[in-house]
């Protein structure tokens, strides 16, 4: 597996001018590519709303955004970064990789992972083309019923909203059912499900939550749609419908989905931390068990999004109870991850240093989330501040720290370059300080009692100093994904390496050529261990003769 | 591509089947929210369905027709394991016709329900509910279709019948939620 380093340099699969080939392709690695710079690229759309709402909210009483185009803009933002970003990254790094790491040549229905892209490429543009067309939807990224009703909601921006989300919610079923036919059924010989990469399990959990969960928010958005379109009364209480139904079905999805947002993250960086501790993943069965744990647990807490509906007391007190029983396998994986890097040779390269940045950061914000569960306080945070906090210390310093680490992971992998290292620590350390100067002053703003979704705010509260520091924190944001723009087109237009095995790796993607060709492995690889490439590099110290 | 050797399957269930388990479940979490939503709005009002045997006649009859649909359903899988693509096509022809009888069966009792799916919450769960059942009764219709076209194109033998299984599987889910559905909706 050696010989191929520059064999063929003319054959290189992804040669970008051949367009039509990117249209019609099902390779599961040509797919993943699409996923990720289409994701990223509303990564850049979510963020630059971001960006807007916090230009409005650096001083008192502004007017960059009016109030409506406010509501549109952090609906968007939301509904953007959840199922047009995050979830399709991981979406694209699962397709690209799972084949690979379990040794197959491609995903078990590759026409089908075509559609799934395409249909989520049409219902995102789908969704942005409400902009031009009589106004995006403005009920955020939960679009509570009833104030999602035609009554109260009498732009089409709902209905485009609820069309989306339909198409995004088949796209990412027929994803994930892919995922998981392709893990049960494709293995290479000796990969056991004991044996697979921990990314690999994450994909496996989260497709079974997609599956899952999915359904509840399609059920939810179809109630919503037959009750603008047909007149149907499924939220209008006074026709015997039920605001709370909404709530209950969104979030028996909703829970799930922050899972399925933040798993995908959690199996990179049980990927990325090892390699660069130079040690396998320590205890890889709990960490395994752990994933199923909080797959499991993830359907069981939806209700603590709704402590403040007045639910009875047992009620609050199950959800709360439930919602701590959570952090214990969350803390298990910190453990691992910990455990894994103690006394090892560390290595502080971007795709580490974004992993730890990932460790720490959702450190915070799971902490966060535990002081939520306390109904109590709950009641007095909801909706303020401190709930957009919690949320983006885990899915911005969590999701999106874990993303960033796997693309700097994994892109000598699909380009056969590597990103430059230089750029790529100025761009880690961007994100970590605007990060925390973006979110960290809004648990301050949350406890002072500043509603979130508010356009503005007046003088006198304490509040302009927190908030003028939150869109100082925001700019630095940016300048740290123009660093890593600036260092994606540089090193791609730096001659390929083709290294095979960029960072002394453990898992079979890094034993094929980089890129790998559209078959994937010369011959199907045998497994005989958690870390097969290991193996084959240090046949004296292989896993197997250690385990016997 | 094609040409080179495939990882060989762990399981020996065929990818096909896998794959419709998996969509099967998640169609049941489907129908469980709805029939949550169905459980959550009844509660809180007068139901007005009636259990008299009049009112059920339509509904029993049609629950009678597609439960026999079964039968054939099953045939196929038989007729096709013992080479008989002949009588494969007589069985899904005839399930075909049997689901289509259903359909009009289910038509006749929304055109006479006495209520429509804007009135009331009621109005909307029943047609929700049965709603989605007859669009599952017709994918399992358009299976049907695919499956005797290729009959016809002599895709089929003992040996490669994967697609009849599916359809027959498919088909008894389709009963299956009927049956919940049946209960939920009229008996309860």
């Amino acid at each position: 597996m050696t010989t191929h380093v520059q064999a063929q340099p003319k054959t290189e699969p992804y040669a970008l001018g051949d367009f039509l080939s990117w249209i019609m392709t099902v390779d599961h690695k040509r797919i993943g590519i699409m996923y990720l710079i289409t994701a990223f690229l509303f990564f850049l759309f979510g963020g630059i709303e971001a960006f807007l709402m916090r230009l409005q909210l650096a001083q008192p009483n502004n007017k960059v955004l009016s109030p409506d185009v406010y509501n549109q803009i952090f609906t968007m933002h939301g509904t953007t970064m959840i199922f047009l970003a995050v979830m399709p990254l991981a979406a694209g790094f699962g397709n690209y990789l799972v084949p690979l790491m379990i040794g197959a040549r491609d995903m078990a229905f590759p026409k089908l992972n075509a559609l799934s892209y395409w249909t989520y490429l049409f219902a995102g543009c789908f969704m942005y083309s409400s902009f031009f067309l009589g106004g995006a939807p403005n009920d955020g990224w939960f679009s509570y019923a009833p104030l999602t009703e035609n009554l109260y909601s009498p732009t089409h921006g709902m209905d485009f909203w609820i069309m989306g989300i339909l198409l995004l919610g088949f796209a990412t079923t027929i994803g994930s059912i892919n995922f998981i036919v392709t893990i049960i059924q494709l293995r290479a010989p000796g990969m056991t499900l004991t044996r697979m990469p921990a990314f690999v399990w994450a994909q496996f959990v989260t497709a079974f939550l997609a599956v899952f969960s999915i359904p509840s928010l399609t059920t939810a958005v179809l109630l919503l749609l037959l009750d603008r379109q047909l007149g149907a009364h499924f939220f209008n209480v006074a026709k015997g419908g039920s605001a709370l139904l909404w709530q209950h079905l969104f979030w028996f999805f909703g829970h799930p989905e922050v899972y399925i947002l933040i798993l995908p993250a959690m199996g990179i960086v049980s990927e990325v931390i090892p390699v660069f501790s130079g040690k396998p993943l320590f205890a890889y069965g709990a960490v395994v068990y752990s994933m199923i744990a909080i797959g499991f647990l993830g359907f069981t807490v939806w209700a603590h999004h709704m402590f403040a509906t007045g639910m009875p007391t047992m009620t609050l007190l199950f959800f709360a109870g439930d919602t701590f029983l959570i952090s214990a396998p969350t803390g298990v994986l910190f453990f691992a991850w910990l455990a894994t890097m103690w006394k090892g040779k560390l290595r502080y390269s971007s795709p580490m240093l974004f992993a730890i940045g990932f460790a720490t950061l959702f450190l915070i914000g799971g902490l966060d989330g535990v002081h939520l569960a306390v109904v109590p306080i709950d009641w007095q945070l909801t909706d303020t501040y401190y709930v957009v906090a919690h949320i983006h210390y885990v899915l911005f310093g969590g999701a999106i720290f874990g993303i960033f680490s796997g693309i700097y992971y994994w892109f000598p992998k699909m380009t056969g370059r590597r990103l430059g290292e230089t750029l790529g620590k100025w761009h880690f350390w961007f994100f970590f300080i605007g990060m925390n100067l973006v979110f960290m002053p809004m648990h301050v703003l949350g406890i002072e009692g500043m509603p979130r979704r508010i356009y503005t705010y007046g003088t006198g509260r304490g509040w302009e100093i927190w908030n003028l520091v939150e869109t100082i924190g925001a700019a630095i944001i940016a300048v740290g994904v123009l660093i890593f723009i600036i260092n994606f087109f540089v090193s791609i237009r730096k001659e390929a390496t083709n290294e095979v095995d960029s960072w002394d790796g453990f898992t079979l993607e890094w034993k094929t050529a980089s890129p790998p060709p559209v078959y994937n492995f010369d011959e199907i690889p045998s497994v005989r261990s958690r870390r097969p490439l290991w193996d084959e590099k240090h046949p004296a110290l292989a896993d197997w003769k250690m385990e016997k | 591509m094609n040409t080179l050797p495939q990882a060989h399957p762990m399981s020996r269930l065929g990818t096909g089947k896998v794959a419709l388990f998996i969509i099967l479940a998640s169609e049941s979490v489907f129908f469980a929210t709805l029939l949550v939503a169905y459980a959550a709005l009844r509660d809180q009002n007068n139901w007005p369905m009636d259990h008299s045997l009049g009112r059920l006649t339509i509904p029993l009859l049609n629950t009678a027709i597609l439960i026999l649909s079964a039968i054939p359903a099953r045939r196929a899988i038989v007729n096709i394991r013992n080479e008989k693509q002949p009588a494969l096509l007589t069985s899904m022809i005839t399930t075909l016709i049997v689901s289509l009888v259903f359909v009009a069966g289910q038509v006749y009792e929304f055109s006479h329900a006495g209520f429509h799916i804007n009135d009331q919450a009621f109005g909307g769960v029943f047609f929700t509910l049965m709603g989605f059942h007859v669009l599952h009764v017709f994918a399992g219709e358009v299976f049907l279709v695919i499956n005797i076209v290729r009959t016809r194109l002599g895709d089929f033998s003992s040996h490669n019948y994967s697609a009849v299984e599916l359809g027959t599987w498919f088909w008894y889910y389709v009963i299956g939620v009927w049956l919940v559905l049946f209960a939920a909706l009229y008996l309860i």
